[in-house]
């Protein structure tokens, strides 16, 4: 049987594929159907039925948003019937609609303005008693009811695509509302993606409320700079207030493809300000120029990265980024085994899989690109996610099949257990067979936690899996063995229909850890800070010996998780000094930042485009065109694997650095909207293991730091080890991300 | 139509040269002409309007500034911010329509949300330096709150005077005294508009 049924929409011949709908059809065909409910990345809900359509043959109208075709029917989209049908269904939307799109906010952007006019409804034949609706608050959130004209788009992206599923439907007729699931009050993550999708003002952000009017907003695609996923998004900008400085108003993203999360959504107004400070910029040239390093962060744009390489060069100095380092690190381990500079997976390739393993990541906070691309998973291909991890994520637990809880420190004996269930069958070569077959499986078993049938039951539950993931996260980067890790991940790859995902920890890791040459951090006087810690600070956040743009003012590029080189645009002016103002005082002509974009190393995979050529939107078709594709690089295959010695322990109070929802970094941190809550949160256990109790002040020591903190209880959590939020402190990348730790109640003076 | 007229593109029959003299070219001759033009008649016609006109003592002009002619209610000068006759409140919602469409960049809008969770213009302002006074704003308000009025005696030592919201904004004891003046230009209600207003299902 072939896979392509053809058929024709309003005698055009369009060809299907299996599984795909009349609407999806028509709209790659670009014949037009209207909809009110219809979004590409959920399952069509069908509340709206203004798709309807006209099936030859077929009584009545069917619906084209869940109807599949058939092989030769003869679809027709517009008659005089269907129009009336239509009509009278935005007759029935604008029952009651209060006409306020004066004030409204989505007044010029709203799905039933502009089809009520398309539709011509000009006057009223339907009425009903209209009800007292209250505004909701809901955080960042604002519901108004009497807006609202139950599409249900919120709730499907929210169960289906962001898996919070936080809201829901109340049903009764005409009174009908959405109300947070099981609780008095909206209790979600706050990724916003209901306000984005909702098709008329009734779900809004409380900030952006009455502020502006979308046809007052300057819009500039960028990228989010929080994580590494990469989304693309706008942002809308506008003179505030008659004194006519630029800001951010509210930030938006193509909803009917990509998500976006909170972050990304609220956290837009972390640009910086300064103006050009000659004395401070004369000893920051001098500053560099005496320097022995410089020590950075991955807060950065390629363009930036290219240049302190630049200056590397120049002056001899070296460049310490452990983050990126590490990455690196990880990645030519990989590459040893697997013959490929860069990992295979993407985030659409996790969205169509149907089997995927995480380890060694929280990833609903470390990366929400990837949490939404496995609830999608989950939701729409029903795959299998097995997510191994020492800490249970209560955001992940409707999505996860299988919890693989392993002891702290064990990641190479679960990669070990993983490798061989996985390869059990495989074409292995002798050396590689012989490494497992010397592996001691029952101290490994003993060490992390995990029982043979664990592995089992995976193996069984992935038996008729075509797209596997594995995914792997940053707690990895820094182990130890992260060498071994990336050997054994490389042989998963190599030998099955596994790709392979690796998640860099910020928003341009894996540009930086591309781009440079980096060396072992090293505790040296004369480091030049570059967003970090240094002697001389240049950096776009506070306590600054200079100032330079956020990453919301500058362009240039990133390169996103899935190996893609994004462009991002200037949302903001930025009057002080740049590090292509430095650079040109060191010596290094270009006439502009974005000169180095083009030189980027083809020996990584870049390619010599100008950043002008680079697009930044998605097709109406929703195919992701930002940018482009790393080029493929081969490496040499001389990578051996090494014998998994002992596993280390950790006992007694151990903490996890790892952010709350929403929070990634300083420039997170300095957001207005982001709640900030930085308490160290544990379990009742942790509680009484450390001898504290809710709301405590505690002292919290570990490697070589001592921080201060609150003590809060989560329900959420079980086990012995807390949650330490990272993006209000100074954390060495280069140390493993769970850490002993000795943890002192304070008393309040 | 018989074209025959016009397609005929021959008109040479129909030229004749002006009798014209010849410029003088000697400096008497100059003189002669100077002297001939000027004690021609005509100079007297125009003479004896204005010396009549003076005896008469009935002048023609307005004495501006104590006298001001009346102007056209469609006459374009300084901005107004009407109130609603209801309730005094200001008419204008924020929406910045006035702001998108203004075509010299001269108007800024701020709004947000008060404490009646309803929608608040915090600052407006005009630059009246920049204006071109094109009537754009109060073509395309949507609430006949913006209008030109009449006033158009905006000169000033600074520039910043006469921006201001409040400036333009109907006081509210003209307000209340019933003496804002309506626009009568485009878009104006006309009179009696009410009486045409058809129900809606809510008012059943």
């Amino acid at each position: 049987m072939s896979k392509t049924i053809n058929f024709k929409i309003d005698g055009i011949s369009v060809e299907a594929q299996k599984g795909e709908t009349i609407l999806t059809v028509a709209r790659r065909n670009d014949i037009y159907i209207p909809t009110m409910c219809y979004i590409s990345k959920t399952s069509p809900c069908g509340s709206c039925r203004m798709c309807v359509v006209e099936a030859e043959g077929v009584d009545g109208y069917i619906l084209s948003c869940n109807t599949p075709p058939t092989e030769g029917i003869n679809i027709t989209t517009n008659t005089a019937g269907l129009e009336k049908e239509r009509t009278n269904i935005m007759k029935l939307y604008d029952v009651n609609h209060p006409l306020e799109c004066g004030v409204c906010d989505k007044s010029g952007e709203c799905d039933l303005q502009n089809k009520t006019l398309e539709f011509g409804v000009s006057q009223q034949n339907f009425s009903a008693r209209d009800q007292s609706r209250k505004i909701q608050k809901w955080g960042l959130i604002n519901y108004d009811p009497a807006l609202c004209i139950l599409c249900e788009k919120c709730v499907h992206v929210c169960n289906e695509v962001i898996g919070d599923d936080a809201i829901e439907v109340k049903f009764g007729g005409y009174s009908s509302t959405i109300i947070p699931k099981n609780s008095e009050t909206l209790d979600c993550t706050f990724c916003g993606e209901c306000i984005a999708v909702c098709p008329v003002g009734a779900l809004v952000s409380s900030d952006f409320q009455y502020t502006a009017n979308a046809w007052e907003l300057n819009r500039v695609p960028a990228v989010c700079v929080h994580c590494s996923a990469g989304c693309s998004l706008e942002y809308e900008t506008k003179d505030a207030g008659i004194h006519g400085e630029k800001s951010i108003y509210r930030v938006k993203n193509n909803f009917e493809f990509t998500n976006l999360c909170g972050a990304g959504r609220f956290g837009y107004d972390f640009n910086n300000k300064a103006t050009k400070d000659e004395s401070a910029f004369n000893k920051a040239v001098e500053a560099i120029q005496n320097a022995k390093a410089i020590r950075f962060s991955s807060m950065i744009t390629n363009e930036e990265a290219y240049m302190l390489g630049e200056l590397k060069n120049k002056f001899g100095m070296k460049l310490f980024n452990e983050d990126a380092r590490l990455y690196a690190e990880f990645m030519s381990a990989y590459s040893s085994i697997s013959g490929k500079k860069h990992h295979s997976a993407t985030l659409d390739a996790v969205k169509q899989a149907d089997a995927a393993i995480v380890i060694g990541s929280r990833i609903s906070t470390d990366n929400p690109g990837v949490r939404y691309a496995l609830t999608t998973a989950s939701r729409h291909n029903g795959a299998k996610i097995v997510y191994a991890h020492p800490i249970e994520d209560a955001l992940l637990q409707n999505v996860v099949t299988q919890l693989m809880k392993y002891e702290v420190g064990t990641e190479e004996g679960v990669m070990a257990l993983l490798a061989h269930g996985i390869l059990k069958d495989a074409d292995l070569s002798d050396e590689e067979r012989s490494f497992f077959n010397d592996l001691d499986f029952g101290y490994i078993g003993a060490e992390t936690n995990i029982g043979e049938e664990e592995i089992d039951q995976m193996m069984k539950s992935f038996s008729r899996s075509q797209k596997c993931v594995l995914i792997i996260g940053s707690d990895i980067m820094a182990h130890k063995c992260a060498t071994n890790i990336a050997k054994l991940a490389a042989l998963i790859e190599k030998y099955t229909t596994f790709s392979l995902l690796i998640v860099p920890s910020q928003v341009n890791t894996l540009g930086v850890s591309l781009i440079n040459s980096l060396d072992i951090d090293e505790d040296i006087i004369d480091v030049v800070g570059y967003n970090d810690n240094g002697n001389f600070v240049i950096s776009s956040l506070e306590y600054a010996n200079l100032s330079i743009p956020s990453l919301n003012q500058q362009e240039g590029t990133f390169v996103s998780i899935d190996n893609r080189v994004l462009p991002t645009n200037v949302a903001l002016d930025f009057d002080g000094y740049t590090l292509h103002d430095l650079v040109l005082a060191c010596g290094i002509e270009h006439e502009n930042t974005i000169d180095c974009t083009k030189e980027l190393s083809a020996n990584s995979g870049f390619k010599s485009v100008e950043f002008d050529s680079l697009e930044n939107f998605l097709s109406v078709y929703g195919d992701d065109d930002r940018g482009y594709i790393l080029d493929e690089v081969k490496c040499n295959i001389d990578g051996k694997l090494d014998f998994i010695d002992e596993l280390p322990e950790f006992n007694g109070t151990v903490i996890y650095n790892v952010n709350p929802v929403l929070q990634f970094n300083a420039y997170t941190n300095k957001t207005k909207q982001l709640e900030k809550d930085s308490s160290l949160r544990g379990s009742a256990q942790f509680a009484s293991a450390a001898r504290i109790s809710d709301g405590d002040s505690i002292e919290i020591t570990f490697g070589s730091q001592t921080i201060r903190r609150k003590f809060k209880l989560d329900e959420n959590l079980k086990g012995t080890i807390a949650l330490n939020p990272t993006y209000d402190i100074a954390v060495d990348s280069s140390r493993y991300r769970f850490e002993k730790s000795k943890i002192v109640r304070v008393t309040n003076e | 139509m018989n074209n025959e007229a016009f397609n005929n593109r021959d008109v040479s029959d129909s030229y004749f040269l002006v009798d014209i003299e010849d410029y003088p070219t000697e400096p008497w001759d100059k003189f002669k002409r100077v002297i001939k033009r000027t004690f021609r008649i005509e100079l007297f016609v125009g003479l004896w309007v204005v010396i009549r006109e003076m005896f008469k003592f009935d002048l023609h002009t307005v004495s501006y500034p104590e006298e001001k002619m009346p102007i056209g209610p469609r006459y374009r000068a300084i901005h107004e911010m009407k109130r609603l006759w209801e309730s005094d409140t200001e008419r204008c919602i924020g929406c910045g329509l006035c702001e998108k469409i203004c075509i010299s960049n001269c108007i800024k809008i701020d709004t947000r949300i008060d404490e009646n969770s309803r929608k608040e213009v915090s600052d407006y302002s005009i630059n009246l330096g920049r204006c071109i006074f094109c009537g754009y704003c109060a073509e395309v308000c949507p609430e006949l709150a913006i209008t030109h009025g009449g006033r158009y005696e905006n000169a000033s030592d600074q520039r910043e005077h006469f921006l201001m919201y409040e400036d333009m904004l109907t006081p509210l004891d003209k307000m209340t005294a019933g003496t804002q003046v309506e626009f009568e230009g485009f878009g104006a209600i006309t009179p009696h508009e009410d009486e045409r207003v058809k129900k809606t299902p809510l008012a059943y």
